[in-house]
């Protein structure tokens, strides 16, 4: 049996890229409230990195439409909390469970099939949760935009910033637990080779739909911290240039490694909001940058910045061993 | 892979009556549905007017280009192109750009003959530009990727075409602003009556420019030397490569071609489609939609499959109602996969899913 802190992946640099994540909002310029709210963008593109990778990075599997598991949390966590006036803090939890319901439902019928079919099929039921968000006004009211409470009552976002790094923690946790166990195993081996994992006694359509379940749950759970966070939803939320963005932070950050995402995502989408601010007379020309960059790391370095982390550390650990 | 229902040899050996040979094919899945769907085209007519069929006609044969160009472009090169819709969009933006000063020229200078040719000079420019862009994507994409590495080819051209969607959507917005650019027609003449309903000039052109074009690339793919040789490069690069087959010129052919196809419709469909950054998603929302329905890497199923497609449009804008057209369709396709993963002409694409 491992030791916990192997089983999580915990590192010196991870420990180190907690706390300065932690004491962040304390130094200038970050403690500005402006920069707070890049901030938090940054963490909630971070943690849905880190549940999109789940499967994308370990069974092969790309949810494309996986704003619109995000937005339908979000949706039913803000719903919840206005009919019912529930406490945002229970409906985010419930509002996690219509997306896994509907991952569960679309992962039965396309996840037997192979990557392109489950990622086209997962487009179009993302793209059918934003066109049931726009038509369905009596519900959501639309594009006109559904106000919803707010988490917190104060103006500030610190409080913010620490819940949704404090979800993203729970995110990585979670996720990275399940990838020690068998499961995670049994993910891995249906990521590589399929039909080597089916021979082996793998069922894929199970451990598919278990993986995807979990991914939408979470999806959906960070939603809810979306809606009552902003405090107001469009169905623009699910749009798939969302998704792409956070597809672009999971393999910038390295597929198959979860913490990839998190790591790259705050300096990623906080340069981007900087070169949008900064560059506000020209609009488009942040995201031309932000494709550019996309396919620069695609051509030239696939890996992300997780294979850049392990050869660092394969280069460190063959000097330790040749001063040995 | 790609030649599902263009030859089969195996079919043409066994010598049955036409007829015999007919039956069977309406009793395959592929059969079923065409004659579902003409069925269903035939009641939607008499219901709501002849107007239906013109519209599938139209929209239906620029889906099936679009489609077409997925396909061949899936098949030979093993790329899922996600930026196909933004060929579309530059479709539109160059016959907007060509055809909007000839229009202006023509205001102050009437000309007969020039009235009636700036329409096919703004698609034919369209078509150009399509396959110009074509040429650059793959030489400064797709083309640096194959030689550095095929690992994770599909994943990571998947993840190259979002990123040059991403740049041509943002290009446009930056260069030509998001305000629409359309026109209202393309040629001031009276529509023409066909069958007691009345078609304008430009839906007319359009729906035959889409059959004819299926046509000669029907005739191209089948009995040319070239045809013959994408349809190699897409069964077994290895082995085209053996038979002296220029691989990587095939491959930037049919990059061309489908970028080509997909700008064609764009420009051809301008008077329905006007031209801004997200103009692209609905086509290439539509053209994966009859991938996904008629399976994998069939260029036959893919023609069939846009007329479906727009059929299926035109009932649910009726019938249901405007914006529901991204709905509906996810039920059909869940239908599909349950019941003929493999889609309804079921071609078996093997090979490339494994890598």
């Amino acid at each position: 049996m491992k030791k916990f802190q192997d089983r999580i992946g915990l590192s010196m640099p991870g420990l180190l890229f907690g706390v300065f994540l932690l004491l962040l909002p304390w130094f200038p310029p970050f403690n500005k409230e402006y920069i707070l709210r890049w901030l938090i963008a940054a963490l909630i593109v971070g943690a849905s990195a880190i549940a999109f990778d789940f499967s994308g990075g370990f069974i092969a599997v790309i949810n494309f439409g996986f704003m619109g598991f995000f937005g339908l949390g979000a949706y039913t966590s803000a719903l919840l909390a206005i009919r019912f006036h529930l406490s945002p803090w229970l409906t985010i939890f419930i509002g996690a469970l219509s997306p896994a319901i509907l991952g569960l439902l679309s992962g039965l019928v396309s996840l037997r099939l192979r990557g392109m079919m489950i990622l086209c099929f997962t487009w179009f039921v993302g793209l059918a949760l934003m066109g049931l968000a726009t038509k369905l006004v009596f519900l959501t009211r639309g594009s006109l935009g559904l106000p919803c409470p707010t988490l917190y009552k104060t103006a500030s976002n610190v409080p913010y910033y620490y819940t949704i790094l404090g979800m993203m923690f729970v995110t990585y946790l979670v996720m990275k637990l399940v990838i020690q166990s068998h499961y995670g195993l049994a993910f891995r081996a249906i990521g590589q080779n399929m039909e080597a994992a089916r021979t082996s006694g793998i069922n894929p359509l199970k451990f598919r739909v278990v993986n995807f379940i979990l991914a939408c749950a979470f999806a959906g759970w960070i939603g809810g911290f979306y809606a009552h966070y902003y405090g107001v939803l469009t169905p623009d939320l699910m749009s798939t240039a969302k998704t792409t963005e956070v597809l672009v932070i999971a393999y910038i950050g390295g597929r198959g490694s979860l913490w990839g995402g998190a790591v790259a995502a705050v300096p990623f989408v906080f340069a981007m909001e900087v070169i949008r601010s900064v560059l506000s007379d020209m609009p488009g020309l942040n995201l031309i940058i932000y494709g550019l960059f996309l396919i620069f790391v695609m051509l030239y370095y696939p890996g992300g910045l997780a294979e850049g982390y392990r050869k660092i550390v394969a280069k460190l650990r063959v000097k330790e061993i040749a001063q040995h | 892979m790609i030649c599902g229902g263009l030859s089969n040899v195996g079919e043409a050996i066994v010598m049955e009556p036409v007829i015999v040979r007919f039956f069977r094919w309406l009793k395959s899945s592929a059969g079923i549905t065409i004659l579902v769907t003409l069925v269903i085209a035939a009641y939607a007519a008499m219901d709501q007017g002849a107007y239906v069929i013109i519209n599938i006609l139209v929209t239906g044969g620029m889906w099936a280009l679009m489609a077409m160009g997925l396909t061949l472009m899936f098949g030979v090169m093993n790329i899922s192109n996600f930026a196909h819709g933004e060929y579309f969009m530059i479709g539109t933006l160059v016959a907007y750009y060509v055809f909007t000063p000839l229009h202006q020229h023509l205001e102050s200078h009437p000309n007969h003959l020039l009235t009636l040719v700036a329409p096919v000079i703004a698609v034919f420019s369209a078509f150009v530009v399509g396959g110009m862009s074509g040429i650059l994507t793959d030489r400064l994409v797709f083309y640096p990727l194959r030689k550095r590495s095929k690992e994770n080819w599909l994943m990571n051209c998947f993840l190259l075409t979002l990123g040059i969607s991403v740049i041509l959507i943002n290009a446009h917005q930056l260069i030509f602003g998001t305000q629409y650019k359309g026109i209202v027609r393309y040629w001031p003449l009276p529509p023409v009556s066909l069958f007691g309903v009345y078609i304008s000039i430009d839906r007319l052109f359009a729906s035959v420019l889409a059959i004819v074009t299926i046509a000669i690339f029907w005739v191209f793919m089948k009995y040319t030397k070239v045809g013959q040789a994408l349809r190699a490069v897409s069964q077994d690069e290895t082995g085209a490569l053996m038979v002296g087959i220029s691989v990587d010129n095939i491959q930037l052919l049919a990059m061309i071609m489908s970028c080509a196809l997909a700008a064609m419709a764009g420009g051809s469909l301008l008077f329905m489609y006007p031209s801004y950054p997200t103009v692209g998603l609905e086509p290439l929302y539509n053209s994966w939609f009859v991938i996904i329905i008629v399976g994998f890497g069939n260029i036959a199923g893919a023609a069939a499959g846009g007329f479906m497609i727009a059929l299926l449009q035109i009932l649910t804008r009726v019938y249901v109602g405007e914006g529901w057209e991204y709905v509906i369709p996810v039920l059909l396709i869940a239908l599909v996969l349950i019941v003929k993963p493999n889609g309804l002409f079921g071609s078996k694409v093997r090979g490339i899913w494994e890598k």
